[in-house]
């Protein structure tokens, strides 16, 4: 009888949070999306932790929660509270097919990029690699297809969970300082981005950054 | 106290200190620029030492300095520091004029240092996801360097270049895990230091080393400037103030373009220097061409220098694409002749845009008559940039005729020489337009600049000429060592 996997289980909700954190048109359910999924990365790291003994992935799945499961979801939600929006601008292609366009290429995407990483990984489950790839494109479509900047600091969290996936499962041997300052990047990332989408909206008196069209040519 | 260490903690510190300062504009200009020439002298200091042949080293290796980053470092002593003096003139200007507060100019200042902090540890790290998160940093460290202003071009600029350049780089960090996870396990020492994968680059998996050439090439071009990946340089360096614009096409693309060099130098080693040429050499033709297609458009002068930043990054990506002892050498030396160069050219539209008050050239004219040493400077910096003979750019793009030459690459010779004449004819064009002929709109400042305010930008002047003419000892001794050490010679 075949055994389920844990880590498969967990990789595989995590595609459908980024799914939800992608289409989701309320800002506040995204970015509780987004929270769910961190802490289904953790859960990645501790069974991981689990399953080789490896400190790295103890210290990753700390950090993580700390940073990435409490203080960047609420930062966001104070964000959203401050500016007093609850559901994005019509996105590129509408809300039904964005999702979709978005849901299809990433499919595609990771289904071309898990063969690749396989072959290297020092983890050869192929779900769990296949679902690190699909959330980077996730966010990366996110980027494309969503024009609110809000939902696109969502994609920069989105992809950047799909990283520190792939992080987890090619490199876990890497150095503790590796993941501190790949996080603390990120961190700071989505500190400016909040700044500069205070910013956009006092200027534009929306979020919706199609409208930046000032500097063309 | 190691020299190293100094480095990576004194420009955090004086930012530091610099946001706790007291709103006082003179008390703040001159402890700018004294805080400056220290950070810089310690950074010279560092690369006189690789320049004596010590191998300098931190944390096991984690952190170095090798003749390579000497290299660039001396471009964030040298170069940083004249803009950065610059700085505290065009600030001045600023704040006469009611366009920025005393507060925002102390804040500029301290992220100035923030942001050589950054650039300084991506040169030094040793590690490659530190590296990454080094180079991340700088875009972090230099958004509000850009977006200086509240209002929406400056919001917008600040959006672009955060977002665009996040994304790019999100796939340089893939390389960077794929580049590990292909070397874990199979060479000696810690697989995530630099050194240890040139060292064993013969032994990593050609295939893993090709798509992880590809996916640095779009991380590390994307902050680079390169085409199709550019699009956020235009509005970026066009928006943000002048000095602003010279630290970034000065200084940080050349940061991203040393990372992109390791990763180069790592994958030529292990599956051949023909992959890697190849790559470069169709990326360098795609930015040449790309940039001279919308610099032969631009009226906006600042616009204008900032595809010549993508053109001039498309030339070292070319000179990388020749390849060979030469080729390296000469992509190289550029990465110096432009740095100096295009300090200069953006450090000159701070001028103009004081006497014009605008940035388009169509509403320019006679500006040999208004503020000569002013039309001098910018002559000097569209002559360095069209590559003519005696100004620094000339040597590299005449060196990299030359690797072809030698090598028989005679339709890459070809390209090259189509692609200069293009920006030839686009910068002169627009250099007669400005300096000579009537004024076509309004003059607001009729008169040269203060010496001591052109200070910076002669010796940026002088050292575009210096580096045109004379052949510096110490320089070409880095230069060759970096070349022997990417050809493992």
């Amino acid at each position: 009888m075949a055994t389920i996997n844990l880590i498969d289980i967990i990789a595989v909700l995590m595609m459908g949070t980024s799914f939800a954190v992608f289409s989701l048109r309320q800002y506040r359910h995204s970015v509780l999306a987004y929270a769910l999924q961190t802490l289904l990365l953790v859960a990645i790291f501790l069974a991981l932790y689990d399953k080789y003994d490896s400190h790295e992935l103890l210290v990753w799945s700390v950090t993580a929660f700390i940073i990435k499961v409490v203080c960047v979801p609420l930062y966001l939600l104070r964000l959203i509270k401050k500016l007093g929006v609850i559901v994005e601008d019509e996105p590129v292609g509408g809300f039904f097919i964005s999702p979709v366009v978005a849901l299809s290429f990433s499919l595609a995407v990771a289904m071309m990029f898990y063969k690749v990483f396989i072959h290297f990984s020092i983890f050869k489950d192929v779900l769990p690699l296949f679902a690190a790839s699909f959330i980077f494109m996730m966010g990366i479509f996110g980027f494309i297809l969503r024009t609110s900047f809000l939902k696109q600091i969502l994609s920069y969290c989105l992809f950047e969970n799909g990283i520190h996936l792939s992080l987890a499962l090619m490199a876990y041997t890497s150095h503790e300082l590796v993941e501190v300052g790949i996080l603390t990047d990120a961190v700071f990332a989505v500190i400016i981005m909040s700044i500069l989408a205070k910013r956009f909206y006092a200027s534009y008196g929306s979020l919706n950054t199609s409208k930046a069209v000032n500097l063309r040519g | 106290m190691d020299l190293l260490l100094l480095i990576l903690t004194v420009p955090f510190a004086f930012g530091v200190i610099m946001f706790l300062m007291p709103l006082h504009f003179k008390f703040l200009q001159t402890f700018h620029i004294l805080l400056s020439v220290i950070v810089s002298s310690l950074l010279l200091c560092a690369v006189g030492k690789v320049v004596n042949k010590e191998v300098l080293s931190l944390f096991h290796d984690f952190i170095f300095l090798d003749s390579m980053g000497a290299i660039f470092l001396s471009l964030i002593a040298i170069t940083g520091l004249l803009a950065n003096v610059y700085a505290t003139t065009y600030m001045k200007w600023e704040l006469e004029g009611g366009h920025i507060s005393l507060r925002e100019v102390k804040n500029y200042f301290a992220l100035s240092f923030i942001f050589t902090w950054t650039m300084s540890l991506s040169v030094l790290c040793n590690n490659i996801a530190f590296m990454w998160a080094a180079i991340e940093a700088t875009t972090l460290a230099s958004v509000f360097l850009v977006a200086v202003h509240n209002d929406k071009k400056s919001t917008e600029s600040g959006y672009k270049y955060i977002v665009l350049c996040s994304i790019g780089l999100a796939f340089a960090l893939y390389a960077t895990i794929l580049l590990y996870s292909a070397a874990n396990g199979k060479i000696d020492g810690e697989a995530m230091l630099y050194t240890n994968l040139l060292a064993n680059a013969a032994s990593l998996d050609p295939m893993a080393l090709k798509l992880v050439f590809i996916f640095a090439l779009i991380g590390f071009g994307t902050k680079a400037g390169l085409a199709p990946t550019h699009t956020w340089l235009p509005d970026v360096h066009a928006e943000g103030p002048a000095p602003t614009s010279a630290l970034l096409s000065g200084v940080l693309l050349k940061c991203a373009m040393l990372g992109l060099i390791r990763y180069y130098a790592v994958v030529a080693n292990g599956v051949g220097f023909d992959f890697v040429e190849t790559i470069m050499a169709v990326s360098g033709t795609l930015t040449l061409f790309v940039s001279a297609f919308f610099l032969i458009r631009q009226h906006n002068v600042k616009r204008m220098f900032a595809y010549h930043s993508i053109a001039h990054m498309g030339v070292i990506a070319f000179g990388l694409g020749v390849g060979g002892a030469i080729g390296l050498f000469a992509a190289l030396f550029h990465c110096a002749a432009h740095s100096f160069t295009k300090a200069l050219a953006f450090c000159s539209t701070g001028n103009i845009a004081r006497i014009y008050g605008t940035k388009d050239m169509t509403k320019m004219g006679s500006m040999i008559r208004i503020a000569p040493l002013t039309a001098v400077l910018f002559g000097i910096a569209i002559c360095s940039l069209v590559g003519v003979p005696g100004f620094a750019i000339f040597v590299s793009e005449f060196l990299i005729f030359k690797a072809a030459a030698i090598d028989g690459k005679f339709l890459l010779m070809g390209i090259f020489a189509v692609a200069l004449a293009i920006i030839f004819i686009a910068d002169f064009s627009h250099f007669f337009l400005a300096s000579f002929g009537k004024v076509e709109g309004k003059v607001e400042h009729n008169g040269e600049m203060k010496l001591s305010e052109n200070l910076p930008l002669i010796a940026l002047a002088v050292l575009i000429v210096s580096f045109g003419i004379w052949q510096f000892d110490s320089f070409t001794f880095l230069l060759d060592q970096s070349v022997k050490t990417i050809l493992k010679q």
